[in-house]
Formats: C-alpha cells, structure tokens, sequence
C-alpha cells in the first residue's frame, strides 16, 4: 500500500518535472513545477517527516514559486514568450547536465544508507519530536555553517542589486 | 471499524456543513452590516430581512450563461476557482472548534484532524490556494484582471513575511505547532494578553491577505474594475466569492484559535464561545471595511515593509529575550 503511494507520487513528480521543461507557455512551466513540489511533499509524507512535508509546501510551492510566478508575469505579457527547450536539449550541454545527475544520484546512494540509520531515522524522531530534532542539527551542531550561509545570502543579495541596478 | 471510518465521515460531514451555512450567511450579515453603516437597510426583499437572499443569491447564479474569454488560457481558467474553493475548504479540517464531548457514551473530538504541523498547515494551504486568484486574473486575458493577478502576487508575497512572524511568537509561547495544544495553553490567560504585539500584526496582516477593504488591491473596483475575476460569471464567479468569505471565516477562527483562547470560556459550552469569538472577529472585520478607505497601493507595500515587518521581527526578539531571561 505504501509502496504503491510512493509509486504514484514519484510518477507523479517525475511526470510534473518532465512538463515543466516541455510546456511551451512559462506560466504553465511554473504551475508543473508547484505541482512537482507539491508531489515531493507528499513523497516526504511517506517518509514520517511531516515538518520537512509543510517545508516543502510553504517555501517551495507557496513562496518560492509564487516569487517565480510573479516575476514571470511582471516581465512578459500575458502568453509568455514561447520557447522551445527541445532544442536546447541538442546541444552539448545536455551531456554535461546528464553527467550532473549521474554525479547526484551518486551521491544519493552513497549517503542515503548512512542517514537512514543515522539519528535522523525514525527512531529518533518519535523520541525526541522531529522540529526538535532537526533545530538541534542547524541551531546547535551546525550553528556556525548556518550562520556562514546567511552572510553568503546576503552577499548574494547584495551582488543581485548591484547586478540590477540602472546607471 | 467505526471510529476509524465512520466518525471521521459524520465529522466531517457536520463540520463542513455547519461552516459553509455559517460562511454563506456571512455574506448576508456583511451585506446586511455594511448597509447599516451607511444608514441603508440592506437586503429586505427575500425572506424576513433578507434572510433567505444567499440562497436566492446561490440559485440564481446556477442558472447564469457561464461565459469563458476567448483569449483566455481555457485549462487554467478553469482550474483557478477550483484552487481557490477547494483549498479554502481544506483549512477547515484542522481547526478545533471546541472541547472533546461525549456522544452516546463515546468521547468525539470536535476537529476533523490534528497534525502536529497544525498551525504551519493553514499557513502552507492559505498560500497554495492564493494561487487561484492569481492565476485567475493571469488567464482571463484581460488587462485588469492581469493587474489584479499581479497585485494579488505581490501582496501575498509581503504580508504572509508578517504573519508568519506574528504567528512564530505564538509558537515560542507555546512550545507547539498543533492548534489544539495552543487552545489548551490558554486556558488561564489567552495569548491576546501574552502577545499584543502580535495579535495586531497578525489582524492587519490578515486583513491584508484577505485582500479586503483597507487593502483589496487585486479588486479595487474604483481602478481595477473589479479586478482579477472580471471575467469570471456564474457559478465560477460564486466559487470565488464563496472562497474568499471562507478564507475570513477560517482567519476569524484562526485569530480566535491563537489569540482569544479558542473554546475557552466561562458558563457556555465551547463550540458557542468558539463561534462568538469568531463572529466577532468577522464584525470586526466588516467594521473596518465599513470605516477605513482603500490606501494607495504604494503605501500598502510600504506599510508591511517599512512598519509591520520590523514591528513583527522586533516582537519575535523581544519574546525570545523575555523567555530567555523569566521562563
């Protein structure tokens, strides 16, 4: 039962995912990628970790893509220019994408083994409650690269208005 | 077998019934209430003062030509209202509306779900399903409902940053996520107390949300015309319409659930003291709409930004100061 779940989740984000590079119109690109984000969190749901699922929804598929949504809608007119990615997808670069996702999924079977049974697995979870658990590894053991991400954030932001500005 | 398929069906069948009469009636106590304040008298024909207008209402739009644009994107035309009730609806699932009672010797609890996320559920949903105003006005083809789409984008993107922070207070407070667990955390001194601050972002930002009168931008008749469901008629335009007094029931609920002490009450039983709070709520809504005029967009950006933002942040150091130092 649970299997079959996973099964028709992870069609379902794979058939969103495909769509969002194959629709024509971007506003529809945009609305395949909610949906992939909405079927990864389904995905998380299957996994126990109800937080990481609401995450998912509220930073990805409620402000993440609404940001998307709104910038495509502030540059282009109502249609969306059309583009064709297929043929983007001729080009050498396709390769060197293809070889990126082999490197990720790489890096997937190697780690995944170790962090199912690690003190992130479900045990630990019922113990201690997942929220606890998950600030305990970024405000606690990780505070320092947490804290080295923001500031790399705000440099981002910073450069993106730099980038952005008129002169 | 029965607790397991049977309850959860009546509840849920109970639930939503209760909260769509008591949703449709709103729209009869707004139209009714705002008449009021402009010294009309609202509603009068259908029914003993109006009563039976939303069904009326309801009825007549059944029966309306339903008129799709022919520059319009068909699929997401058609997919907008539905995101926008169905989502509405949704929210309706985890809110507690009063203590557990005792049904023919069996203990029911009076929320169809209470997931430990609880409160982070309404706030993920109530953005999902923003979408369909959006992608209502997107589609229609037509200029003003693209302006009101793109509005309706921008204020959801600014103002849920304050309410989120409103609610985070809460959350510091109580320790929870769960809606349940924050009613029960109050049944001496109710959040409003605890948390002024916050009660205040949150009211206004909700408002906001809600995009009603000070601050309905995506629907400002005066500019946009009516804004992203211009194109919109018939049972379509009712889906809409239906959503957005169910986004303020659930909000009304929301703000009663965290700040004013849920089903806590003295003498009455829960469910009542639940539904006056919100009912209050919702007046008090409608009172501002009656009150206050539509702000200038620029300056309903720089209120959230420059004003309610820092004020939500400010309060979310403070309380974390406080516990730090008393709790």
């Amino acid at each position: 039962m649970e299997l079959l779940g996973i099964i028709i989740c992870g069609g379902a984000a794979l058939a969103c995912a495909l769509l969002v590079i194959l629709s024509k119109n971007t506003v529809h690109s945009a609305l395949w990628m909610v949906g992939n984000c909405l079927a990864l969190a389904v995905l998380f749901l299957f996994l126990n970790s109800q937080f990481i699922a609401i995450l998912q929804v509220i930073v990805y598929a409620g402000a993440i893509m609404m940001f998307i949504i709104y910038a495509i809608m502030m540059l282009n007119q109502r249609q969306g220019f059309e583009t064709d990615i297929l043929k983007g997808l001729r080009s050498g670069r396709f390769v060197l994408l293809c070889l990126f996702m082999i490197c990720l999924l790489g890096l997937g079977a190697g780690i995944s083994p170790m962090a199912l049974k690690g003190e992130m697995g479900p045990h630990a979870m019922a113990k201690f409650g997942e929220v606890d658990l998950i600030a305990n590894y970024i405000f606690v053991q990780g505070i320092a690269a947490f804290e080295l991400v923001s500031v790399l954030l705000t440099a981002a932001v910073v450069g993106a208005v730099f980038l952005a500005r008129k002169d | 077998m029965n607790d397991l398929f049977f309850i959860p069906i009546i509840k849920m069948f109970v639930i939503f019934g209760v909260c769509l009469f008591f949703i449709t009636y709103t729209t009869w106590l707004e139209r009714k209430a705002l008449g009021h304040f402009q010294l009309r008298y609202g509603p009068m024909r259908v029914g003993y003062h109006g009563l039976l207008q939303p069904i009326a209402d309801g009825i007549k739009n059944f029966f309306k030509e339903e008129v799709v644009p022919d520059n319009a994107d068909r699929a997401v035309f058609l997919l907008a209202p539905i995101i926008s009730i169905s989502l509405a609806v949704m929210l309706l699932a985890v809110i507690p509306f009063g203590a557990p009672i005792t049904i023919l010797g069996k203990k029911v609890d009076l929320y169809l779900a209470n997931p430990s996320i609880g409160i982070l559920f309404i706030l993920g949903f109530a953005t999902i399903g923003s979408y369909g105003t959006i992608l209502g006005g997107w589609s229609s083809g037509n200029k003003y409902g693209y302006m009101g789409g793109l509005r309706a984008s921008a204020m959801i993107i600014s103002y849920e940053l304050s309410m989120a922070f409103a609610v985070l207070s809460i959350i510091m407070v109580t320790g929870s996520f769960s809606l349940v667990d924050m009613v029960g955390a109050q049944q001496h001194v109710w959040n409003i107390l605890r948390e002024p601050v916050a009660f205040l972002v949150f009211l206004i930002s909700g408002i906001a949300e809600l995009n009603r009168t000070p601050f309905d931008m995506p629907e400002a008749e005066s500019e946009l015309c009516c804004g992203y469901n211009i194109e919109y008629s018939s049972m379509k335009f009712s889906l809409f319409f239906l959503a957005e007094y169910t986004h303020l029931f659930v909000f009304a609920a929301l703000v009663t659930t965290l700040f004013l002490g849920g089903w806590h009450g003295p003498i009455l039983p829960g469910v009542v003291w639940f539904f006056l709070k919100t009912f209050t709520i919702i007046f008090l809504c409608i009172w501002i709409r009656a009150t206050i005029p539509r702000l200038r967009y620029d300056k309903v950006m720089k209120l959230e930004w420059k004003f309610l933002l820092p004020v939500a942040l400010a309060n979310v150091i403070a309380t974390g100061v406080v516990m730090a130092l008393f709790g």
